[in-house]
């Protein structure tokens, strides 16, 4: 009997002990019985059946409420216990803050954030805050306006994110004062405002894609019970963000490369989508000096190509010519890159060439299968639309600087490997690159009670923008080499 | 109620599941419990006064317009007639027994993009702006603009930032409604280019209770970005149902033999330009997948 006692009493001392260590003895068993423990205890500990150190954890439960006469209201005051609030660790400054603070009844607890933030905004003084509100009264007044507050405050302190903040938020709450004890409390909502700031806090963090853990669970059991409706939220969460963890095919890793070569590297890889392309890195971002002192800054050139883009290449024809377009945009999550391609016009119809088949190209994997697969009538499974011939595309490259100069290396390097490409002419049909759209965006800005469409839809449009390049054609061969 | 609506996920917001899914600050302000009716009209902005009419006050009677529908109409009526003497659908017998696949939405010319509506946050408030166009050689439907996901400052709207392209409700003659019946297809079949931007599908079918009317099936749709078409397919066990945005805790497979509308929705919180280009949207039968639903349909939470 001893043992089981001393046992639960880890999570038996309410909340500011840490959950984490309760979490352990949690995972075993159904919540239920541990919320009724500490009832049961007290029922022994009135039966004078418990041994010492049962005794002394109810001793030290009820310490706060020593004033209290009878059992019953005993198990009101299992919230958080004054008994940190004797030991504060919190600078005086503040304590003495909170004091003047108290004094007044229809405090903001923005202003607690926002005295802090003039400091720093780190997680630190976050929980700093949170501290400071815990231990400031026993019965933690205005706790659901203070949670509220620190929802909002989140993304400025950069916590929005952090597990931990959102359990510490939720470790705000007291406990045992929200379960509802009979089944008319259970059947209404018991304590609404308190219920909904909870799930209002669950759903900032389903917001920003957090999963909660266990220790989120026995908080939210040791505050509003099993069946209530932030528990509702959290079993929801926990129902629907695994199902739908790793269904993206193209997964972006949760921290993009620094450098943008590689990120430009892995860009390339994700939309070439051929294990066969080799990415080329054309030029390295470097600063150089010239003659006269000036510095220049060279930007980098990253591209991609394959085996059977070169053979496309090789077989264009060298009086059509091929187009340099972009920049196109490419997110990855948050982040906007450009690429560049370059391409041709399709074939005109009277000059595609039927390849014929060569079957000694390859012995091992025979390239042509003809057989009748046992296919009924109407077994047809490709679909009745016609195909959309927009012609080849021979290379892919990212820069940081999109003018013409830049692209005009990249093609030159291409050259080396394509010795095509000394024939074929090329063109430059480049729209405003990222810069110019960034101005755009910012002259938009500025003009925002302008009537909408047609405006925006001419100076937004790449496409339909007089091309700022135009259509300048430059001859490969005037050029150099 | 109100609790118990908002406990429910908003499927949008599921894209945030999938891991670093790096999502902006919305400002969320103490929640206000909707007090909107189970059975709404269109979505009224906060503040915005109750149009005072009563609805016959909204007819509009115009001779003009009465030639021109009849117009519509009877010739509506006249291809329904005749095609039931080709087959059903107006399709010969054979070749409605032995389809395989379907294209329903293909886009070749501007006619085809009068089934769509796009829409954005622009009705609640925000800042979105989206457009509908034909792609370079009018081929193809391209989707764009830019998403901002700013929510209105009207002091209830917590959430914004979306955009969304829907299918028109097909109508019969007299504007009877008439559905589209997938049942002898169980896949989804799109090409689209896209810009690395996950978007997700919906598609509404017809519900028989008037509070159904907002359910819809969802599913995500990746892309993968880059200059190449994307050729995608989707089961349709893989859809959910969500009723107003919130996923339901019980969900249905999706019954395809009335199938309303089909959409696509951007809302992944990526402020910025977006474009999409759909090349056809069809639907075909995959005998490899024999899945009927891919979630749990017994009695969750009880």
């Amino acid at each position: 009997m001893k043992e089981f006692f001393s046992h639960h009493s880890a999570h038996i001392l309410p909340s500011y002990i840490h959950a984490s260590d309760c979490c352990c003895v949690f995972r075993g068993q159904c919540g239920g019985s541990t919320m009724t423990c500490p009832r049961c205890l007290l029922q022994l500990q009135t039966l004078g059946l418990l041994g010492r150190s049962a005794a002394r954890c109810v001793g030290l439960l009820r310490t706060p409420s020593s004033g209290q006469p009878s059992e019953p209201q005993v198990l009101r005051h299992f919230h958080p216990s004054p008994g940190s609030a004797k030991s504060r660790s919190v600078p005086a400054e503040f304590d003495r803050e909170s004091h003047k603070k108290r004094n007044k009844s229809l405090i903001t607890h923005d202003d607690l954030f926002e005295q802090v933030a003039q400091e720093a905004k780190t997680k630190a003084m976050f929980n700093k805050v949170v501290d400071i509100f815990t231990k400031r009264d026993i019965r933690r007044r205005g706790h659901v306006e203070f949670i509220y507050a620190a929802l909002r405050k989140m993304p400025e302190f950069g916590v929005e994110r952090d597990l931990t903040v959102y359990n510490k938020l939720l470790d705000v709450f007291p406990k045992e004062v929200f379960v509802p004890r009979n089944f008319i409390q259970r059947m209404f909502n018991h304590y609404p405002r308190q219920q909904e700031c909870a799930v209002q806090l669950l759903e900032q963090m389903e917001n920003y894609g957090i999963m909660p853990n266990m220790t989120t669970k026995v908080l939210l059991v040791q505050i509003f019970g099993e069946k209530s409706h932030p528990m509702r939220k959290y079993q929801r969460i926990m129902y629907w963000f695994p199902k739908f963890k790793h269904i993206n095919p193209f997964p972006i890793p949760q921290k993009l490369p620094e450098d943008p070569v590689d990120l430009a590297r892995f860009c390339l890889n994700r939309i070439a989508n051929d294990l066969d392309a080799k990415v080329t890195v054309y030029q390295m971002a470097c600063t150089e000096v010239t003659e006269s002192g000036e510095e220049v800054t060279l930007p980098y050139i990253v591209g991609i190509q394959s085996p059977s883009q070169m053979e496309l290449l090789t077989k264009h024809n060298p009086s059509r010519p091929v187009f340099v377009e972009g920049p196109f945009p490419l997110w990855l999550r948050k982040k906007c890159v450009y690429y560049y391609i370059l391409r041709a016009d399709p074939p005109l119809p009277n000059e595609k060439v039927e390849e014929p088949y060569d079957p000694e190209r390859c012995l091992d994997y025979p390239l042509q299968l003809d057989f009748d697969l046992g296919r009924d009538l109407g077994d047809d499974e490709s679909f009745d639309v016609e195909d959309l011939d927009e012609g080849p595309v021979f290379a892919i490259c990212m820069t940081n600087q999109g003018d013409e100069a830049t692209l005009n290396q990249w093609i030159s390097g291409l050259q080396q490997s394509n010795p095509v490409l000394g024939q074929v002419p090329t063109l430059f049909r480049l729209d405003a690159g990222p810069q110019e759209l960034d101005m755009l965006a910012d002259i938009k800005s500025c003009h925002n009670h302008r009537p909408e469409s047609e405006l925006l839809k001419e100076d937004w449009l790449p496409e339909e923008e007089p091309e700022v390049m135009g259509d300048e054609e430059l001859r490969r061969s005037q050029r150099m080499k | 109620m109100s609790l118990q609506k908002i406990t429910r996920l908003s499927s949008l917001r599921l894209l945030s599941s999938i891991p670093h899914q790096q999502l902006l600050l919305p400002s969320i302000g103490p929640l206000t419990a909707s007090s909107r009716a189970v059975i709404q009209g269109e979505y009224r902005r906060p503040g915005q006064p109750k149009e005072d009419k009563f609805p016959w006050q909204k007819i509009k009677l115009d001779f003009r317009k009465g030639l021109e529908g009849m117009k519509k109409h009877f010739t509506l009526l006249k291809t329904e007639f005749t095609d039931r003497w080709v087959g059903p659908e107006g399709k010969p017998l054979i070749e409605h027994m032995l389809e395989q696949n379907r294209v329903l939405w293909e886009f070749r010319g501007p006619e085809s993009l009068e089934q769509w509506t796009v829409s954005s946050d622009r009705e609640i408030g925000g800042q979105s702006e989206v457009y509908l166009k034909l792609g370079k050689n009018n081929r193809t439907c391209f989707l764009y603009g830019t998403l901002n996901s700013t929510p209105p400052r009207d002091g209830e709207t917590r959430y914004s930032g979306y955009c969304t392209m829907r299918s028109k409700q097909p109508l019969a003659s007299f504007d009877r409604k008439i559905h589209y019946d997938w049942s002898s297809f169980n896949t989804l079949h799109l090409r689209v280019r896209g810009d690395g931007r996950p978007w997700m599908i919906n598609i509404a079918a017809e519900t028989f209770f008037s509070h159904q009317k907002d359910d819809i099936y969802n599913y995500f749709l990746f892309t993968r970005g880059g200059p190449y078409w994307q050729d995608i397919k989707i089961p349709f066990s893989k859809f959910f149902l969500t009723h107003r945005g919130r996923i339901q805790d019980d969900q249905h497979p999706l019954w395809l033999d009335k199938i309303n509308t089909i959409g696509f929705t951007l809302g992944d919180k990526a402020d910025g330009p977006f474009q999409l280009e759909i090349d056809f949207i069809g639907v075909c039968k995959d005998y490899a997948h024999t899945e009927e639903f891919a979630y749990e349909t017994y009695k969750r939470n009880p």
